[in-house]
């Protein structure tokens, strides 16, 4: 069955079938050919449960509040303003992009979305300023991927609702790998541009003063990370809630700017349904594929498999390392997760590992194919918001990050509290 | 002919899409309101079965417009490198396949709104919505989901069968990567 399935998966998906259907198609088969009872009366109640959602509206809800920001005009503002605070490192404004990215992932709940965002207001900069185009544009789609890492996380909830863990306690767990990732990138930023300056570009230096007074254009983000984070820890609001919250205090910060208008909310509604129902169709099967693989015994197959290999733990978690990375370069973000879930999750924590912290492993895992050619969104992104040069480009930018993400891997499993140590102690 | 058909698909899924997110947006403001209230020691109850309730039916009624926008993830390793006549029978084919998966779905839900008239079921939480209030309009989304993509599978057809590849793609290429925003 676990043959089957991958081989199918991989099949289907490689006649370009929307991976969503793929999923449906798979339960189908799993069905027809492992059920002895059937499982096609379970569909439509399991579409329906598996919509029916409180914990899912907060897609919907997260995807707005993105949508609203980067129409209002606040993304440039927090550009500009982070540019007078790194600039100076060796590397000057690739620094900006990295931490323009980093402050978006604390608002936003998707990493393209983080990255479309800085690379709209970053490439403009890098033309004026005779920057060396690759690493600045390969820092903005590293740095983007941040948003699926850093609370909130769209992919979060997704894992959450799917293996049944605590959404409160993933956001927690991600929040320090997240920083530690984006310090990590300005890092070997300096350490590149230290060894080799002409892959920056100009170091910026401002004066005090303003750098003071661009203090104030952070405050929206700041504000509202504090709004959304603050009232789920305060035990106030669910996660869902507090994306609700988040909602209008995008609105209210885009009204300050002078940014709402009735094309501004009609264009941020769509984009929204448009993404909302992309997620939810993958989700929706993703459900129940994983309602007929447990219902026709996955899990017995998965012991029998294992006890069979004969791997160890440690083992069993490098082999799905490096799974993910090979299904990394062809599959997308949110599908490569939704649709190894109910797999790989299963066998994990069978061996013994926290759920909690292999979702964080599996975000940087998820990380790294979205900057891995030839599929990696967020490379399309950025190139697309380039005017000049080849994918390539961005490709090879992007290199230095993925080696920090490989690391981060590492220390993830070498140090498993780099992840549970929030969530143990709050 | 064909070409015409797609534009009003086109818009009225439009249009529906807007009404979907405003509905979401009421549900937020609800929401917010019952946190707001919560704080001074009073409640709605319910937000969280309402949110349920809204997400089943907004994610119903919003599919056939992502589908439309060629908003739904298709991986086009394969495709990409393919002529435009063997791109558009990538397309077709991945097309009559969702049609036909949706057209499954669509029935199997039927049975579950079915029980619920029968038994006039209502939900199992102190608002005791009765279940079929929400499960009409989430059905009629799916319902809806099929029909629009049963019609737009057989414009794609039409516009190919006139050798006119370029236009099928259009209508039912893969998407856009760059639009994708997760």
């Amino acid at each position: 069955m676990i043959t089957y399935v991958s081989v199918g998966l991989l099949a289907l998906l490689s006649l370009s079938i929307p991976v969503g259907i793929v999923l449906f198609l798979l339960g189908f088969g799993v069905d027809i050919f492992f059920s002895p009872f059937p499982l096609m009366r379970g569909l439509g109640q399991l579409v329906w449960s598996s919509s029916n959602s409180a914990t899912l509206i907060a897609i919907p809800f997260f995807v707005l509040l993105g949508e609203i920001l980067v129409r209002s005009g606040v993304a440039g503002r927090t550009y500009a303003a982070l540019d007078k605070w790194v600039s100076w490192l060796p590397g000057g404004l690739v620094h900006a992009n990295i931490a323009t990215a980093t402050m978006f992932s604390a608002t936003s709940g998707s990493s393209v979305a983080t990255a479309a965002t800085v690379a709209t207001v970053a490439m403009p900069q890098a033309e004026k300023l005779g920057y060396d185009q690759k690493l600045f544009s390969g820092a903005i789609a590293a740095g983007g991927t941040l948003g699926i890492m850093i609370p909130p996380s769209i992919n979060l909830i997704v894992y959450g609702f799917l293996t049944q863990t605590s959404i409160p306690r993933l956001f927690l767990a991600g929040l320090v790998p997240g920083i530690a990732l984006a310090l990590l990138f300005v890092l070997a930023t300096v350490i590149i541009c230290t060894v080799k300056p002409a892959l920056g570009g100009p170091r910026r230096v401002f004066p005090w003063s303003q750098m003071v007074g661009a203090l104030r254009d952070l405050l929206p983000i700041i504000v509202l990370f504090t709004i959304i984070i603050g009232t789920i820890y305060k035990g106030w609001a669910t996660p869902t809630e507090a994306a609700a919250v988040g909602v209008a205090g995008a609105f209210a910060i885009a009204a300050f700017f002078g940014g709402v208008s009735r094309t501004m909310l009609s264009e941020s509604l769509l984009g929204t349904i448009k993404i909302t129902s992309m997620i939810m169709l993958v989700v929706i099967g993703a459900s129940f594929l994983n309602f007929t693989l447990s219902s026709a015994g996955l899990g017995r197959e998965l012991q029998d498999f294992l006890t069979g290999m004969g791997l160890s733990p440690l083992m069993t978690i490098l082999v799905v390392v490096a799974i993910y990375i090979v299904l990394g370069f062809f599959i997308e973000t949110l599908s490569l997760m939704v649709v190894t879930i109910p797999i790989i999750v299963p066998l994990v924590v069978a061996q013994g590992y926290d759920p909690i912290w292999f979702g964080i492993l599996m975000i940087v895992l998820i990380e790294m194919a979205l900057i891995t050619p030839p599929v990696g969104l967020n490379l399309y992104v950025v190139q697309g918001a380039r005017k000049t040069g080849t994918l390539s480009d961005v490709m090879l930018g992007a290199i230095p990050f993925v080696i920090v993400m490989l690391l981060m891997v590492v220390a993830l499993i070498a140090f498993p509290q780099i992840a549970l140590f929030l969530p143990s102690v709050l | 002919m064909a070409q015409d058909i797609l534009k009003t698909l086109r818009q009225v899924n439009r249009a529906v899409a807007i009404l979907v997110g405003l509905l979401l947006l009421t549900c937020a403001l609800f929401v917010l309101a019952d946190i707001v209230l919560r704080q001074v020691g009073a409640s709605f109850g319910g937000t969280d079965e309402i949110s349920g309730y809204v997400m089943a039916i907004s994610a119903a009624w919003g599919m056939a417009y992502t589908m439309l926008e060629l908003g739904h993830v298709r991986i086009d390793l394969l495709r990409s490198r393919l002529a435009a006549r063997g791109r558009v029978l990538f397309d077709l084919g991945s097309m009559m396949v969702l049609t036909f998966t949706i057209t499954i779905i669509a029935f199997r839900c039927w049975p579950v709104l079915e029980k619920t008239l029968a038994n006039g079921s209502r939900a199992n939480t102190t608002l005791e919505t009765p279940l079929w209030l929400v499960q009409v309009p989430w059905f009629a989304g799916w319902i809806w989901f099929a029909l629009m993509a049963w019609a737009t599978v057989l414009a794609a057809l039409v516009l190919f069968v006139q050798g006119r590849f370029e236009d099928t793609e259009r209508a039912i290429g893969a998407f856009a990567e760059q639009d994708a925003l997760v």
